[in-house]
């Protein structure tokens, strides 16, 4: 009986994301594809503007990271280094609040949020810290960073706050005693120990911003493009060999990263305060 | 709450920080919210509040039924994923190869809704042409519609979803649990099952309410594997979709994007809110115990 989510996963999460390498060498048919080894599905994807898009996002997917991270990671640092531990994991609880509204929503309501003539154009413009309203933030790769941020964010906090397992509270009283600045405190010490919890959580934002077909669709206006949007795009145009072969490339992205990550941090460490 | 080593006004501001980033994570969705209640919608020089909106959505007998199959999809998804998440906990706690079950079941949560929707697609398409072939083979129709897309398809991709965030809760929830009451419970003379039933689930109870009030909302909240899987616009944010891309933001669309986010945000927050005094509650017992009898 233990077995049973194990088969589950294999048989219904696993299986089908392998199969994604074999159809992709599949040809396509008028409605569906046939068994057969072609690389026409690749060659269309890395010599048309596909690559470029994919290439785009990303790139700000990785901007998205790194601001996630410097908005969200001294979060976590706080709720570890100075809420007591009984208390950490309220605080850590109101994260959930906003990760329990639907991405749809989330991502949609930023753009009345965003917009000419919305909230923050509005309240900027009361301030009088703008003269004309700003255009230049929805519909464009910035408005797709903004809502890569805004979805994510909560996942870099949790992340981190698993990472930060690894620092002990005495670790910062040692460093403070021994004069050590704020600074050469996190490179020397927390990012070494919670690295691990920081790829993880770097990782998830980053593929999640590269996959999430709905973030340049709703907010980046036309043109913009990621990989689950060249996906659905290609199942919408009935072509299933380039869907899967964009399928195969993103999974190839994850499992390297993965890789790459857990030969430079061990990310099974996360894992430890779980056990 | 702070630290010898900190200021208090420097912990002040980090607090005031934290709760800067909730609230800007949290101000679009108040502002759909208000914007939902006001008669003239997004935009208006004039704000006139009103729950009109809501009695056009209430009204609405698409809506209606789009919020039956949802609600259908999200009972289904419960009774299934949350038994699957208790049985993976214990596996966990037991197999000799913890790390690749928390993997395999964490796993879901690094693929992307759009990509693992598009391989689960193509998957059931050709179980669904081998099974036919099959059938035709042996000259019955048993099988046509074993994996057709609908809701058997859509419930798979909705457990893979809410699989990784009850395996999660659930473990955190049995990490308090001494296996050795289980033993106790054994050695006592009680089965597998009575011991799991009066002694493991009334500790673990809140852990699996926990997950249930989550797989209720993580389906409300899906919807890109439901619309690959099933297809069609009939589930609740199918429909929200639909109206938000097909005729762009509405006075409707805004009352809907805010009832789901009123229900999310109710259940999350019953929850928090119980967690927050089941433990006071605890640390009252536990600091009672601590004191010394007759101080």
């Amino acid at each position: 009986m233990f077995a049973v989510p194990v088969i589950f996963m294999v048989l219904f999460f696993a299986l089908p994301l392998a199969l994604t390498y074999v159809w992709s060498f599949f040809e396509r048919t008028m409605f569906w594809m046939k068994p057969g080894f072609t690389l026409f599905s690749y060659h269309n994807f890395f010599t048309s503007s596909r690559l470029e898009n994919f290439l785009a996002s990303m790139g700000h997917s990785s901007i998205s990271v790194v601001v996630a991270f410097v908005l969200g990671f001294p979060i976590a640092v706080f709720i570890r280094r100075s809420i007591p531990q009984v208390a950490q994991h309220r605080v850590i609880l109101l994260f959930i609040l906003p990760f329990a509204v639907s991405e749809i929503i989330r991502i949609f309501a930023l753009r009345p949020f965003l917009q000419r003539n919305g909230l923050v154009n509005g309240v900027l413009l009361d301030l009088g810290v703008i003269s004309e309203p700003i255009t230049a933030i929805l519909y464009t790769p910035t408005g797709v960073i903004i809502g890569e941020v805004v979805s994510f964010l909560p996942f870099i906090v949790f992340a981190g706050f698993l990472a930060m397992e690894a620092v002990p509270k005495y670790v910062f009283e040692i460093c403070q005693d021994l004069g050590a600045s704020p600074f050469r405190v996190f490179v020397d010490v927390i990012l070494p120990l919670a690295a691990p919890g920081i790829f993880a959580g770097s990782v998830f934002i980053f593929v999640n911003g590269l996959g999430v077909a709905l973030l340049p669709n709703i907010l980046g206006g036309p043109g913009a493009v990621n990989a689950g949007l060249i996906a659905t795009q290609a199942i919408t145009a009935l072509d299933f060999p380039l869907a899967m072969a964009v399928s195969a490339i993103m999974m190839t992205t994850l499992l390297g990263l993965l890789y790459l990550g857990h030969k430079l941090f061990d990310l099974t460490k996360i894992l430890s305060p779980m056990s | 709450m702070q630290d010898d080593y900190s200021s208090i006004w420097g912990y002040r501001l980090k607090w005031l920080y934290t709760l800067l980033i909730v609230v800007t994570l949290m101000a679009p969705v108040f502002y759909v919210m208000y914007i939902s209640f006001n008669e003239n919608g997004f935009g208006a020089r004039h704000y006139e509040f009103t729950f009109d909106w809501y009695v056009v959505i209430f009204s609405d007998l698409l809506l209606l039924e789009s919020f039956a199959n949802t609600l259908v999809l999200a009972a289904i998804t419960v009774v299934t994923v949350v038994p699957m998440g208790l049985i993976a906990a214990k596996h966990y706690k037991i197999t000799r190869y913890p790390v690749a079950v928390v993997s395999l079941m964490l796993s879901p949560l690094f693929v992307p809704a759009d990509i693992l929707g598009s391989a689960l697609l193509v998957f059931f398409k050709n179980l669904n042409k081998a099974f036919t072939a099959l059938g035709e083979t042996l000259g019955v129709s048993w099988f046509d519609t074993w994996f057709d897309l609908g809701y058997f398809s859509a419930i798979v991709g909705l457990i893979i979803y809410t699989l990784p965030y009850v395996f999660v809760v659930i473990l955190i929830t049995m990490a308090r649990y001494k296996e050795q009451q289980t033993e106790a419970a054994r050695s006592c003379g009680a089965t597998a099952w009575q011991a799991f039933w009066h002694i493991e689930f009334p500790q673990i109870r809140a852990g699996i309410f926990s997950a249930c009030s989550f797989t209720v909302i993580l389906t409300f909240n899906e919807y890109t594997r439901t619309s690959l899987l099933k297809g069609g616009y009939d589930t609740f944010t199918g429909v929200l979709v639909s109206q938000m891309l097909n005729e762009g933001m509405s006075e409707q669309s805004y009352a809907m994007s805010s009832m789901v986010s009123y229900i999310a945000i109710g259940v999350i927050g019953s929850i928090i809110l119980l967690t927050l005094v089941r433990a006071e509650q605890l640390e009252r017992v536990a600091r009672a115990k601590a004191e010394p009898v007759g101080a």
